[in-house]
Protein backbone atom coordinates (compact mmCIF):
# COMPACT_ATOMS: atom_id res chain seq x y z
CA UNK A 1 0.00 0.00 0.00
CA UNK A 2 2.74 2.28 1.03
CA UNK A 3 4.56 1.30 -2.13
CA UNK A 4 1.56 2.30 -4.26
CA UNK A 5 1.32 5.62 -2.48
CA UNK A 6 4.99 6.28 -3.19
CA UNK A 7 4.52 5.49 -6.86
CA UNK A 8 1.55 7.86 -7.03
CA UNK A 9 3.52 10.66 -5.38
CA UNK A 10 6.45 10.19 -7.77
CA UNK A 11 4.07 10.06 -10.72
CA UNK A 12 2.32 13.20 -9.50
CA UNK A 13 5.60 15.01 -9.10
CA UNK A 14 6.69 13.94 -12.54
CA UNK A 15 3.42 15.22 -14.00
CA UNK A 16 3.74 18.49 -12.18
CA UNK A 17 7.30 18.89 -13.50
CA UNK A 18 6.13 18.01 -17.02
CA UNK A 19 3.34 20.57 -16.73
CA UNK A 20 5.74 23.25 -15.66
CA UNK A 21 8.13 22.68 -18.62
CA UNK A 22 6.05 24.18 -21.44
CA UNK A 23 5.56 27.29 -19.35
CA UNK A 24 9.36 27.72 -19.07
CA UNK A 25 9.90 27.05 -22.78
CA UNK A 26 7.39 29.65 -23.77
CA UNK A 27 9.30 32.37 -21.71
CA UNK A 28 12.77 31.58 -23.29
CA UNK A 29 12.32 33.27 -26.70
CA UNK A 30 11.51 36.58 -25.03
CA UNK A 31 14.58 36.40 -22.81
CA UNK A 32 16.75 35.46 -25.77
CA UNK A 33 15.46 38.32 -27.88
CA UNK A 34 15.98 40.67 -24.99
CA UNK A 35 19.52 39.51 -24.38
CA UNK A 36 20.22 39.65 -28.13
CA UNK A 37 19.01 43.25 -28.20
CA UNK A 38 21.10 44.03 -25.18
CA UNK A 39 24.11 42.42 -26.83
CA UNK A 40 23.52 44.37 -30.05
CA UNK A 41 23.28 47.58 -28.06
CA UNK A 42 26.43 46.70 -26.20
CA UNK A 43 28.17 45.92 -29.48
CA UNK A 44 27.11 49.28 -30.88
CA UNK A 45 28.33 50.98 -27.74
CA UNK A 46 31.69 49.21 -28.01
CA UNK A 47 31.95 50.13 -31.70
CA UNK A 48 31.19 53.79 -31.03
CA UNK A 49 33.64 53.75 -28.13
CA UNK A 50 36.25 52.19 -30.42
CA UNK A 51 35.63 54.92 -32.98
CA UNK A 52 35.93 57.58 -30.31
CA UNK A 53 39.22 56.01 -29.15
CA UNK A 54 40.50 55.95 -32.72
CA UNK A 55 39.49 59.58 -33.24
CA UNK A 56 41.16 60.56 -30.00
CA UNK A 57 44.23 58.59 -30.92
CA UNK A 58 44.44 60.34 -34.28
CA UNK A 59 44.00 63.75 -32.66
CA UNK A 60 46.66 62.92 -30.10
CA UNK A 61 49.02 61.70 -32.80
CA UNK A 62 48.57 64.88 -34.81
CA UNK A 63 48.99 67.00 -31.70
CA UNK A 64 52.10 65.09 -30.79
CA UNK A 65 53.46 65.53 -34.29
CA UNK A 66 52.75 69.22 -34.39
CA UNK A 67 53.62 70.21 -30.89
CA UNK A 68 55.03 67.62 -28.58
CA UNK A 69 57.38 65.32 -30.42
CA UNK A 70 60.73 67.16 -30.34
CA UNK A 71 62.23 65.31 -33.30
CA UNK A 72 59.60 66.89 -35.44
CA UNK A 73 60.68 70.40 -34.71
CA UNK A 74 64.32 69.39 -35.05
CA UNK A 75 66.61 71.02 -37.53
CA UNK A 76 70.13 69.66 -37.78
CA UNK A 77 72.98 71.57 -39.41
CA UNK A 78 75.93 69.69 -40.87
CA UNK A 79 79.28 70.94 -42.17
CA UNK A 80 81.06 69.14 -44.99
CA UNK A 81 84.12 69.93 -47.10
CA UNK A 82 85.13 68.90 -50.55
CA UNK A 83 88.76 69.21 -51.71
CA UNK A 84 89.59 72.24 -49.55
CA UNK A 85 92.59 73.36 -51.57
CA UNK A 86 91.55 77.00 -51.44
CA UNK A 87 90.28 77.08 -47.89
CA UNK A 88 91.56 75.97 -44.49
CA UNK A 89 88.61 75.95 -42.12
CA UNK A 90 89.00 77.66 -38.77
CA UNK A 91 85.48 78.20 -37.47
CA UNK A 92 81.81 78.21 -38.37
CA UNK A 93 79.31 80.49 -36.73
CA UNK A 94 75.56 80.03 -37.17
CA UNK A 95 72.78 82.54 -36.69
CA UNK A 96 69.14 81.56 -36.89
CA UNK A 97 66.70 84.45 -37.24
CA UNK A 98 69.40 86.89 -36.17
CA UNK A 99 70.36 85.00 -33.01
CA UNK A 100 73.75 83.31 -32.73
CA UNK A 101 73.19 79.64 -31.92
CA UNK A 102 76.56 78.04 -32.57
CA UNK A 103 80.19 79.02 -32.87
CA UNK A 104 82.45 76.07 -33.49
CA UNK A 105 86.25 76.15 -33.65
CA UNK A 106 87.80 73.39 -35.75
CA UNK A 107 91.10 71.89 -34.73
CA UNK A 108 93.51 70.64 -37.42
CA UNK A 109 92.38 67.09 -36.75
CA UNK A 110 88.72 67.96 -37.15
CA UNK A 111 89.35 69.93 -40.34
CA UNK A 112 91.40 66.96 -41.60
CA UNK A 113 88.50 64.61 -40.89
CA UNK A 114 86.18 66.85 -42.90
CA UNK A 115 88.62 66.78 -45.80
CA UNK A 116 88.65 62.98 -45.67
CA UNK A 117 84.89 62.92 -46.16
CA UNK A 118 83.62 63.37 -42.63
CA UNK A 119 80.45 65.31 -41.95
CA UNK A 120 80.16 67.26 -38.73
CA UNK A 121 76.85 68.02 -37.05
CA UNK A 122 77.60 71.53 -35.89
CA UNK A 123 74.22 72.32 -34.36
CA UNK A 124 70.81 70.92 -33.63
CA UNK A 125 67.84 73.17 -32.98
CA UNK A 126 64.14 72.91 -32.30
CA UNK A 127 62.38 75.33 -34.57
CA UNK A 128 58.72 76.23 -34.92
CA UNK A 129 57.02 75.54 -38.20
CA UNK A 130 57.27 78.50 -40.54
CA UNK A 131 59.91 80.55 -42.32
CA UNK A 132 63.39 81.00 -40.88
CA UNK A 133 66.65 82.60 -41.91
CA UNK A 134 70.00 80.91 -41.47
CA UNK A 135 73.24 82.86 -41.73
CA UNK A 136 76.47 80.86 -41.64
CA UNK A 137 79.81 82.63 -41.29
CA UNK A 138 82.90 80.67 -42.23
CA UNK A 139 86.36 81.85 -41.16
CA UNK A 140 89.70 80.40 -42.10
CA UNK A 141 92.58 80.81 -44.49
CA UNK A 142 91.81 81.40 -48.13
CA UNK A 143 94.07 81.32 -51.18
CA UNK A 144 97.68 82.45 -50.50
CA UNK A 145 97.04 81.84 -46.77
CA UNK A 146 95.05 85.03 -46.42
CA UNK A 147 92.49 85.51 -43.67
CA UNK A 148 89.16 84.61 -45.13
CA UNK A 149 85.68 85.30 -43.82
CA UNK A 150 82.58 84.52 -45.81
CA UNK A 151 78.89 84.36 -45.10
CA UNK A 152 76.13 82.36 -46.70
CA UNK A 153 72.42 82.78 -46.15
CA UNK A 154 69.52 80.41 -46.56
CA UNK A 155 65.86 81.19 -46.14
CA UNK A 156 64.06 78.00 -45.39
CA UNK A 157 60.62 76.91 -44.44
CA UNK A 158 60.19 74.51 -41.57
CA UNK A 159 57.26 72.15 -41.94
CA UNK A 160 56.24 69.09 -39.99
CA UNK A 161 59.05 66.57 -39.70
CA UNK A 162 62.76 66.81 -39.05
CA UNK A 163 64.87 68.94 -41.34
CA UNK A 164 68.52 68.61 -42.31
CA UNK A 165 70.65 71.43 -43.64
CA UNK A 166 74.14 70.98 -45.05
CA UNK A 167 76.76 73.71 -45.11
CA UNK A 168 79.10 72.64 -47.86
CA UNK A 169 82.53 74.09 -48.53
CA UNK A 170 83.81 73.33 -52.01
CA UNK A 171 86.53 74.60 -54.30
CA UNK A 172 85.63 76.62 -57.34
CA UNK A 173 88.56 75.74 -59.56
CA UNK A 174 87.76 78.27 -62.31
CA UNK A 175 87.90 81.22 -59.91
CA UNK A 176 90.48 79.57 -57.63
CA UNK A 177 88.29 80.46 -54.71
CA UNK A 178 86.34 78.46 -52.15
CA UNK A 179 82.60 78.32 -52.44
CA UNK A 180 80.10 78.10 -49.57
CA UNK A 181 76.78 76.49 -50.31
CA UNK A 182 73.88 75.80 -47.98
CA UNK A 183 71.65 72.93 -49.04
CA UNK A 184 68.50 71.45 -47.62
CA UNK A 185 68.38 67.68 -47.57
CA UNK A 186 65.16 66.26 -48.87
CA UNK B 1 93.01 73.10 26.64
CA UNK B 2 89.38 73.52 25.66
CA UNK B 3 90.15 76.72 23.75
CA UNK B 4 93.00 74.98 21.95
CA UNK B 5 90.68 72.15 20.88
CA UNK B 6 88.08 74.63 19.77
CA UNK B 7 90.62 76.53 17.69
CA UNK B 8 91.94 73.31 16.15
CA UNK B 9 88.39 72.32 15.23
CA UNK B 10 87.73 75.72 13.72
CA UNK B 11 90.91 75.62 11.64
CA UNK B 12 90.10 72.10 10.48
CA UNK B 13 86.56 73.04 9.48
CA UNK B 14 87.82 76.09 7.55
CA UNK B 15 90.32 73.88 5.68
CA UNK B 16 87.67 71.26 4.98
CA UNK B 17 85.24 73.91 3.71
CA UNK B 18 87.87 75.50 1.43
CA UNK B 19 88.93 72.15 -0.03
CA UNK B 20 85.29 71.25 -0.69
CA UNK B 21 84.65 74.59 -2.32
CA UNK B 22 87.62 74.11 -4.61
CA UNK B 23 86.72 70.55 -5.56
CA UNK B 24 83.26 71.12 -7.04
CA UNK B 25 84.52 69.76 -10.34
CA UNK B 26 86.69 67.01 -8.89
CA UNK B 27 85.47 63.58 -9.94
CA UNK B 28 83.34 65.02 -12.74
CA UNK B 29 84.11 64.65 -16.45
CA UNK B 30 86.19 67.67 -17.51
CA UNK B 31 83.98 70.01 -19.58
CA UNK B 32 85.21 70.02 -23.17
CA UNK B 33 86.27 73.23 -24.89
CA UNK B 34 88.12 74.50 -27.94
CA UNK B 35 90.16 77.69 -28.00
CA UNK B 36 92.59 79.45 -30.27
CA UNK B 37 96.20 78.98 -29.16
CA UNK B 38 99.32 81.09 -29.22
CA UNK B 39 100.52 79.12 -32.27
CA UNK B 40 97.40 80.13 -34.21
CA UNK B 41 95.94 76.63 -34.10
CA UNK B 42 92.68 75.74 -32.42
CA UNK B 43 93.02 73.23 -29.60
CA UNK B 44 90.31 71.02 -28.13
CA UNK B 45 90.62 69.36 -24.73
CA UNK B 46 88.92 66.11 -25.80
CA UNK B 47 91.69 65.52 -28.34
CA UNK B 48 94.04 64.87 -25.43
CA UNK B 49 91.98 62.01 -24.01
CA UNK B 50 94.44 59.31 -23.00
CA UNK B 51 96.95 61.84 -21.68
CA UNK B 52 97.12 63.44 -18.28
CA UNK B 53 96.23 67.10 -18.87
CA UNK B 54 96.86 70.07 -16.64
CA UNK B 55 94.78 73.15 -17.38
CA UNK B 56 96.24 76.29 -15.86
CA UNK B 57 94.06 79.43 -15.87
CA UNK B 58 96.17 82.56 -15.65
CA UNK B 59 96.21 86.30 -16.34
CA UNK B 60 98.97 88.83 -16.96
CA UNK B 61 97.91 90.92 -13.96
CA UNK B 62 98.28 87.96 -11.58
CA UNK B 63 101.60 87.92 -9.66
CA UNK B 64 101.49 84.27 -8.49
CA UNK B 65 100.79 83.19 -12.10
CA UNK B 66 104.06 84.79 -13.18
CA UNK B 67 105.80 82.95 -10.35
CA UNK B 68 104.18 79.62 -11.15
CA UNK B 69 104.45 79.49 -14.94
CA UNK B 70 108.20 78.74 -15.29
CA UNK B 71 107.77 75.90 -12.75
CA UNK B 72 104.85 74.50 -14.72
CA UNK B 73 106.92 74.72 -17.87
CA UNK B 74 109.59 72.56 -16.23
CA UNK B 75 106.96 69.98 -15.40
CA UNK B 76 105.70 70.10 -18.98
CA UNK B 77 109.10 69.67 -20.63
CA UNK B 78 109.98 66.82 -18.26
CA UNK B 79 106.82 64.73 -18.59
CA UNK B 80 105.51 65.67 -22.03
CA UNK B 81 107.02 62.59 -23.70
CA UNK B 82 105.32 60.21 -21.27
CA UNK B 83 101.78 61.42 -21.89
CA UNK B 84 101.48 64.69 -20.01
CA UNK B 85 100.06 67.84 -21.53
CA UNK B 86 99.70 71.32 -20.18
CA UNK B 87 97.25 73.87 -21.53
CA UNK B 88 97.65 77.40 -20.22
CA UNK B 89 94.36 79.29 -20.53
CA UNK B 90 94.82 83.03 -20.51
CA UNK B 91 91.78 85.08 -19.54
CA UNK B 92 93.02 88.57 -20.51
CA UNK B 93 90.78 90.65 -22.75
CA UNK B 94 93.80 91.51 -24.90
CA UNK B 95 95.75 88.47 -26.05
CA UNK B 96 98.75 90.57 -27.16
CA UNK B 97 99.63 91.17 -23.48
CA UNK B 98 99.58 87.43 -22.88
CA UNK B 99 101.82 86.87 -25.92
CA UNK B 100 104.30 89.42 -24.58
CA UNK B 101 104.39 87.68 -21.20
CA UNK B 102 104.82 84.22 -22.75
CA UNK B 103 107.76 85.51 -24.76
CA UNK B 104 109.24 87.22 -21.71
CA UNK B 105 108.98 84.11 -19.54
CA UNK B 106 109.97 81.82 -22.40
CA UNK B 107 107.38 79.13 -21.59
CA UNK B 108 106.99 76.36 -24.13
CA UNK B 109 103.57 74.92 -23.27
CA UNK B 110 100.63 75.91 -25.46
CA UNK B 111 98.71 78.94 -24.28
CA UNK B 112 95.07 79.31 -25.24
CA UNK B 113 93.09 82.55 -25.23
CA UNK B 114 89.78 82.73 -23.44
CA UNK B 115 89.01 86.41 -23.92
CA UNK B 116 85.26 85.76 -23.78
CA UNK B 117 85.76 83.90 -20.42
CA UNK B 118 83.45 81.10 -21.57
CA UNK B 119 85.87 78.37 -20.55
CA UNK B 120 86.66 80.07 -17.22
CA UNK B 121 82.96 80.07 -16.43
CA UNK B 122 82.74 76.42 -17.45
CA UNK B 123 85.46 75.60 -14.91
CA UNK B 124 84.02 77.90 -12.23
CA UNK B 125 87.25 79.90 -12.05
CA UNK B 126 86.88 82.39 -9.21
CA UNK B 127 90.53 82.78 -8.19
CA UNK B 128 93.79 83.31 -10.05
CA UNK B 129 95.59 81.10 -10.90
CA UNK B 130 93.46 77.95 -10.98
CA UNK B 131 95.08 74.65 -11.89
CA UNK B 132 92.94 71.69 -12.89
CA UNK B 133 94.43 68.22 -13.39
CA UNK B 134 92.53 65.85 -15.67
CA UNK B 135 93.24 62.10 -15.77
CA UNK B 136 93.61 59.85 -18.82
CA UNK B 137 89.88 59.08 -18.75
CA UNK B 138 89.02 62.78 -19.07
CA UNK B 139 87.86 63.24 -15.46
CA UNK B 140 88.85 66.15 -13.26
CA UNK B 141 90.94 64.73 -10.44
CA UNK B 142 92.47 67.74 -8.71
CA UNK B 143 91.62 71.43 -8.55
CA UNK B 144 94.03 73.94 -7.01
CA UNK B 145 93.02 77.51 -6.41
CA UNK B 146 95.75 80.12 -6.14
CA UNK B 147 99.46 79.43 -5.91
CA UNK B 148 101.89 79.39 -3.02
CA UNK B 149 105.53 78.30 -3.17
CA UNK B 150 105.52 74.55 -2.59
CA UNK B 151 102.40 73.85 -4.65
CA UNK B 152 104.64 72.66 -7.50
CA UNK B 153 105.58 69.64 -5.37
CA UNK B 154 101.88 68.79 -5.00
CA UNK B 155 101.42 69.12 -8.77
CA UNK B 156 104.44 66.89 -9.37
CA UNK B 157 103.18 64.17 -7.02
CA UNK B 158 99.67 64.25 -8.46
CA UNK B 159 100.82 64.23 -12.08
CA UNK B 160 103.22 61.36 -11.44
CA UNK B 161 100.49 59.37 -9.68
CA UNK B 162 98.07 59.91 -12.56
CA UNK B 163 100.69 59.01 -15.16
CA UNK B 164 101.22 55.71 -13.34
CA UNK B 165 97.50 54.81 -13.45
Amino acid sequence: MTRKLLINVVAGLALAFAASLPAQESGAPDADAQSRDQFRQLDQDVQSLKKEVLDLNRDLFLLEEELLFPANSQVAFFVSMDVGEYFKLDSVSLKIDGKEVANYLYTDREAGSLLRGGVHRVHMANLKTGDHELVAIFTGQGPQSREYRRGATLNFSKGIGAKYVELEITDRVKKQQPEFVIKEWE
Amino acid sequence: MKIRNLLAGLVFSVFAASSLASSGLAGQPAPDFALKSSTGQNMRLSEYRGDVVMINFWATWCGPCRQEMPLLDELYTRYQRVGFNLLGVNIDDDSSRAMAMINELGVSFPVLFDASKDVSRLYEVDAMPVTVIVDREGNVRHVHQGYKPGYEQKYLDQVRALLRE
